[in-house]
């Protein structure tokens, strides 16, 4: 119990009295406070356990470069937020924040044996002791090591809350508003440019919010702000990301501070667009090395008198202050002018600047000059504190309860070095600052390196009289690396600091070396022996904090989450108890159960009828590709294998489309409407890809050729009748067209209207019977389908699905490409050899059916396969060997591609690319599975009406 | 078209919040034409309508959306030639494609939500094809505070909720 | 996400309307046929794949449809210029 509450001073508003809770202690606060400012108030300096050695740790900073106070704060299922600094958690009545990373509890965490056992844990532990042996790591390694090391528990429910995103454009975004930033944007006041003006803060004003004597200037500027109109006030908005073209990524977080979020979203995800970026991040101050300097109790200076003036707090009652840069004078004597009691100033320096001295001696602090801090007294918090001269001699302790750090100050350069920017180094600072830019963008104030704290001394480690080898001194706070760690990884040959980086893990993860960056370089050069420069710097990346996944993910959820896209007939299906699958972004009506029937028996139903008598199939999904001009033949000819140039008007063909690698890519039943008109069909799954691939070739390779591509997939619905009744279903509905078969032949296409819809009417079968597939206009196919199902159930009419649909043409030997066929894929291969013409001198792919290894004798061919037990159902994708009794690993031949119980014969059939299939017919194979191996002998693909006479009734 | 028989649209229930600032509608059935060709005055020749020649811009019912390409969106009924053996293509989509008409203050900043183009220096009458998120859309500012969104049919349930949520 | 300045449309857009599409300046051959399986193979599958200037092809798939070509460098990701497909190399 140290920090305490001032009576004076702060922004906090003392008239608003908060209650919240902390690891279930219930604490006060005023509106206005952090979790960490209202904690300190109330005393408390214990916030969380350290990554890997689990020792107890305070806060360190008061802003968003934390490293140690990471807190879950928990407001319902689903609503858990795991790694929230403390000081950027704003209270709201009810606030329950738990801290993280210790067992049983923050007091007595047993993990904390890892401290004592830490000469045990040096940089590259895990790398070096896990390894051996290799079974070892799943089941006792790696599930212990993460429930000793690691950050807070991810949340194990679905997130109720809503995520919204935006695309922004602006002509000046300005992150960072502080005195900087908000000077950046009064400049652009009353223009015409559009500003928007970012800050992470819930209130406007950076680091003036900590110096009381800016505020009537912070409150002018935001007020003109605020009525300028063209300016654009993002506050709780964290710029995480840079990205090209002055493309930046924002994160607003709307709710979190509110105790009644409401229904609004949680967090807002910007994009924004901006002509001119402004980066005015500020600087951040950097830890000094010494042992002890993570014990609670000990921080930035510069944090310390933000709790004093802008939540009116004193993290203690009696401080001290470890300096080796002016601005931490300042900030010593604020305390001392506030009532806080400072024990000692000591500075690294043996001269600093004459004023500093007067007035520490005016305000009564004894200081000590070229002298360090060599060790921390206390573990859960400072007690005192031991001093010596030149990091030799004796040393002197002095009680105290709190040790403030002022090592000197690091720009903020993350998000300009996540724009490629390059950087500067700067001796007199120890940092690097903004060099040239690679966007349109300018930093301004702090995070150029322009500051006006003062001078001060750049310092790799405070001089200590112990030996390295047996101090912890902290580095990277986060990460619990020590400069003990990075010197190992030098004397071990690390040279870059990238490697060093990652071995130590010094500025990974989530804090991205915000305030170890600099000492850990610093430490490294001085090991290597090379100057900073010669040691880099590591990359930054984005996130600049963390954020949310929900966040990132925007309005992408649920219903949003991607388009489910239905086809117009899918209503009908809905209300007639079709059960759905997804195929791309449709979702398709696979079977209609009727009653409780499974998903066989309604499949074998849908079968039979199709079969028997007549069955309705919707098709809408099948890609359409409407391809006119005067060249739409040419083109044709170009693109297929098979030859398109004598196809008359009112006739389909079957078209297989390759790859330039001559493999199949696509196939379709297209059909010439007119000369000059085509409708072209496409797999569902393919429609984008192949209208893509032939605006390719028509573009780039032949641009001469009249002939254009629209996408028609939409414009139609397409409804399949199926089966010997098919013709007597439909015709009592057609009109303008003459169904007779010899008027009206297989593969032909006729235009005329049913139910008065005008449609284009194909005579084609994906079945093996009589069928047709009738393409009406989108918006009357559900109407034209009830229509159909009317007229049809006189005739026993049956709608089925996918499901049905893959049976029936399996039955018939026909392909579904991507399922049959997987980018290795001939037309050879897939026995469609016939669909290839041998005549046409070119046509996409057809070169590539000649290269030596597409001729070589033993390809996969696709064959059937009937199991011997006729009940036996193949797997798809089981793979196939020729004995089974061959020692593991077995040669695999060739996999089941598609695999059925089919109706019509009484048994299994199955589809299977097997080598050299074609020349192993009635040769028995083996499929093997678990315990056992199916034998199966190898058969032609059409297992239905081989003569195909069904289609001619 | 039949009378007899009942058209079906995409589930798009119009929404008008509450102080909203913005409404999201289906419009009525239009008849709608890709319409491709080389030239633009055998187009204009062919149909007697004059063609904006620049990309992005409309002229009457017509929107030039590629160096060769323009979509036409007139009242139902409209009929085209077809063009045959000329250079040119024309291809009827009226029922490829849906409108949501999204009106009022906040139009602009509730398609900005998923679409990443400038819509606030978009000019009235110019039109474009973008995207909202992943799907594609046609973008056509009808006046200051009106746009038209053409989007493909099974897309449009999808964008609908989409801009409704953006508008929440 | 980048800004792509389309040469068809005038106008830099944004890089989520856009298709990447390979290599430019692979001109498939008036006559394949008379084409060696090695000569064949060069076509099909070796690309120049440079770190630095690279000339690729784009399609403004989700604006104006046309495929056109770029010249954008791989090491810093920017693009140096962008022109019609049938122009000469850039």
């Amino acid at each position: 119990m140290t920090g305490f509450r001032l009576q004076l001073g702060g922004r906090v508003d003392r008239s608003r009295t908060v209650t919240f809770s902390f690891d279930g202690v219930r604490y006060q606060g005023f509106a206005g406070d952090t979790l960490a400012s209202a904690l300190l108030a109330n005393g408390v300096s214990l916030f969380g356990r350290s990554f890997k050695y689990h020792r107890p740790r305070g806060l360190l900073a008061a802003g968003s470069e934390e490293p140690n106070a990471l807190v879950s704060v928990t407001r319902g299922p689903g609503r858990f937020t795991p790694n929230l600094r403390a000081t950027g958690v704003e209270i709201y009545e009810g606030l329950e924040a738990v801290s993280q990373n210790r067992w049983p509890s923050l007091k007595t965490d047993l993990g904390a044996v890892n401290d004592r056992l830490g000469m045990f844990l040096p940089a590259g532990f895990y790398n070096k002791t896990f390894m051996w042996p290799r079974s070892f790591w799943d089941k006792l390694y790696e599930p212990a090591i993460r429930k000793m090391a690691g950050l807070g528990d991810a949340p194990t429910e679905e997130d109720p809350d809503h995520y919204a995103a935006t695309y922004a454009h602006c002509d000046l975004l300005i992150v960072g508003a502080g005195p900087a930033g908000i000077e950046a944007a009064l400049e652009a006041c009353g223009t015409d440019k559009r500003v928007v003006l970012i800050d992470e803060q819930d209130e406007l004003g950076g680091g003036a919010l900590s110096d009381p004597a800016q505020w009537a200037w912070l409150a002018d500027s935001v007020a003109r702000l605020e009525q300028a109109g063209n300016v654009t006030l993002l506050t709780r908005t964290t710029a995480f990301g840079y990205y090209h073209d002055n493309f930046i990524g924002a994160v607003e977080r709307l709710t979190d501070h509110m105790t009644q979020p409401g229904e609004g979203a949680r967090e807002k995800l910007w994009r924004i667009r901006a002509g001119e970026v402004v980066l005015a991040q500020g600087a951040i101050e950097r830890p000094l090395v010494f042992a002890g300097n993570d014990v609670p109790g000990v921080m930035l200076a510069s944090a310390a008198r933000t709790y004093l003036h802008r939540h009116g707090v004193a993290v203690g009652k009696s401080v001290a202050l470890m300096a080796a840069h002016d601005s931490g004078w300042h900030d010593a004597f604020a305390h001392a002018r506030a009532g806080v009691k400072v024990a000692a100033i000591i500075d690294v320096r043996s001269e600093v600047d004459g004023a500093l001295r007067v007035e520490a001696a005016a305000l009564g602090i004894t200081v000590h000059l070229g002298s360090s801090v060599i060790g921390v007294n206390g573990r859960h918090r400072v007690n005192g504190i031991e001093v010596c001269v030149g990091g030799r001699g004796a040393a002197t302790r002095i009680a105290c309860d709190t040790l403030l750090m002022a090592g000197g100050w690091t720009p903020s350069v993350h998000l300009w070095s996540h724009s490629k920017g390059s950087l500067a180094w700067r001796d007199d600072i120890g940092a690097y600052v903004p060099d040239k830019p690679n966007e349109n963008v300018r930093c301004v104030g702090a995070c150029s390196g322009k500051w006006d704290f003062g001078k001060g001394q750049v310092i790799d480690m405070l001089p200590t009289p112990r030996s390295p080898a047996r101090i912890k001194a902290f580095v990277d706070f986060q990460n619990d690396v020590t400069a003990k760690d990075i010197k190992l990884a030098v004397r071990e040959g690390f040279r870059s600091i990238e490697h060093i980086k990652r071995y130590t893990t010094n500025g990974m993860a989530t804090d991205q070396g915000k305030t170890s960056n600099l000492n850990g370089l610093q430490i490294a050069s001085q090991a290597l022996g090379r100057p900073v420069v010669d040691v880099g710097l590591t990359t930054f990346r984005p996130p600049y904090t963390p954020q949310t996944f929900g966040a990132l993910a925007g309005h992408a959820k649920d219903a949003l989450f991607q388009p489910l896209r239905k086809s117009p007939i899918d209503g009908w299906a809905e209300a007639n108890g079709a059960v759905f699958e997804l195929v791309a972004q449709w979702r398709r009506a696979r079977y209609f159960p009727r009653g409780r029937e499974s998903m066989l028996a309604a499949v074998n139903r849908e079968c039979r009828a199709v079969r028997s008598a007549v069955g309705m199939f919707d098709a809408s999904t099948l890609g359409k590709i409407e391809v006119v001009g005067p060249d739409a033949a040419e083109f044709l000819n170009r693109m297929y294998t098979n030859p398109w140039k004598g196809l008359e008007p009112g006739r389909c063909r079957y078209g297989l489309l390759l790859k330039e690698d001559g493999f199949i890519t696509d196939d379709g039943v297209s059909a010439r409407l007119a000369p000059d008109r085509f409708h072209l069909t496409t797999t569902t799954g393919g429609a984008a890809r192949v209208l893509n691939m032939m605006e390719d070739y028509l573009q780039t390779e032949w641009p001469d050729l009249n002939v254009w591509l629209t996408s028609t997939t939409e414009q139609w619905a397409v409804i399949a009748v199926q089966g010997p009744l098919a013709r007597g279903v439909i015709a009592p509905l057609v009109e303008g067209i003459d169904l007779s078969p010899d008027a009206f032949p297989h593969m032909a296409v006729r235009e005329g209207t049913i139910c008065g819809v005008p449609t284009r009417l194909f005579r084609v079968s994906f079945t093996g019977e009589l069928g047709f597939e009738i393409n009406v206009p989108a918006a009357y196919g559900r109407a034209v389908w009830e229509a159909i199902h009317a007229a049809g159930k006189p005739f026993g009419i049956v709608p089925y699905g996918t499901e049905a649909m893959h049976v029936l043409r399996a039955e018939k030997g026909f392909i579904i490409v991507g399922q049959d066929t997987d980018g290795t894929v001939t037309p050879d291969d897939a026995g469609l050899g016939w669909a290839v013409g041998k005549k046409k001198p070119d046509f996409v792919g057809k070169r590539s059916l000649a290269r030596p290894d597409i001729v070589a004798a033993g390809r996969k061919q696709l064959v059937g396969l009937l199991t011997d037990d006729p009940a036996e159902v193949l797997e798809e994708g089981a793979q196939i060997v020729a004995d089974p009794n061959q020692a593991v690993p077995m040669t695999m031949i060739g996999h089941v591609t598609s695999s059925y119980w089919s109706e019509a014969l009484g048994r299994s059939i199955a589809l299977a690319v097997v080598a050299g299939g074609r020349g192993r017919m009635g040769e028995a194979l083996f499929v093997p599975m678990p315990g056992r191996a199916i034998r199966a002998t190898v058969s032609g693909m059409v297992f239905h009406d081989a003569e195909g006479a069904r289609l001619n009734v | 078209m039949s009378d007899l028989l009942l058209r079906n649209e995409p589930d798009c229930a119009g929404f008008a919040g509450e102080g909203a600032g913005v409404a999201i509608r289906l419009a009525e059935p239009m008849a709608r034409y890709s319409l491709r060709a080389r030239d633009a005055q055998v187009l204009e020749d062919l149909i007697g309508l004059a063609v904006p020649r620049a990309i992005g811009a409309t002229l009457g019912d017509m929107a030039c959306l590629g160096p060769d390409g323009w979509l036409l969106c007139a009242s139902v009924g409209t009929v085209l030639p077809s063009g045959s053996d000329l250079p040119v293509a024309i291809t009827d989509v009226s029922e490829r494609a849906v409108r949501l008409l999204v009106e009022g203050p906040r139009a602009g900043e509730v398609l900005m939500a998923g679409c990443p183009i400038d819509l606030d220096r978009f000019a009235v009458g110019r039109a474009t094809r973008t995207v909202f998120e992943t799907v594609e859309i046609v973008v056509w500012r009808l006046r200051d505070d009106a746009f038209a969104v053409e989007v493909w049919r099974s897309f449009a349930p999808w964008l609908r909720l989409a801009l409704v949520h953006a508008a929440g | 996400m980048m800004l792509i300045h389309c040469p068809y449309c005038g106008e830099r857009r944004p890089e989520i309307e856009f298709a990447y599409a390979g290599e430019a300046h692979v001109a498939r051959p008036v006559d394949p046929s008379a084409y060696t399986d090695e000569e064949w193979e060069r076509f099909l599958f070796i690309r120049a794949n440079p770190r630095g200037r690279h000339n690729e092809r784009w399609r403004h798939i989700h604006g104006c449809g046309r495929f056109f070509n770029a010249v954008r460098d791989t090491v810093t990701d920017k693009f140096e210029t962008t022109y019609k497909a049938g122009e000469p190399r850039k």
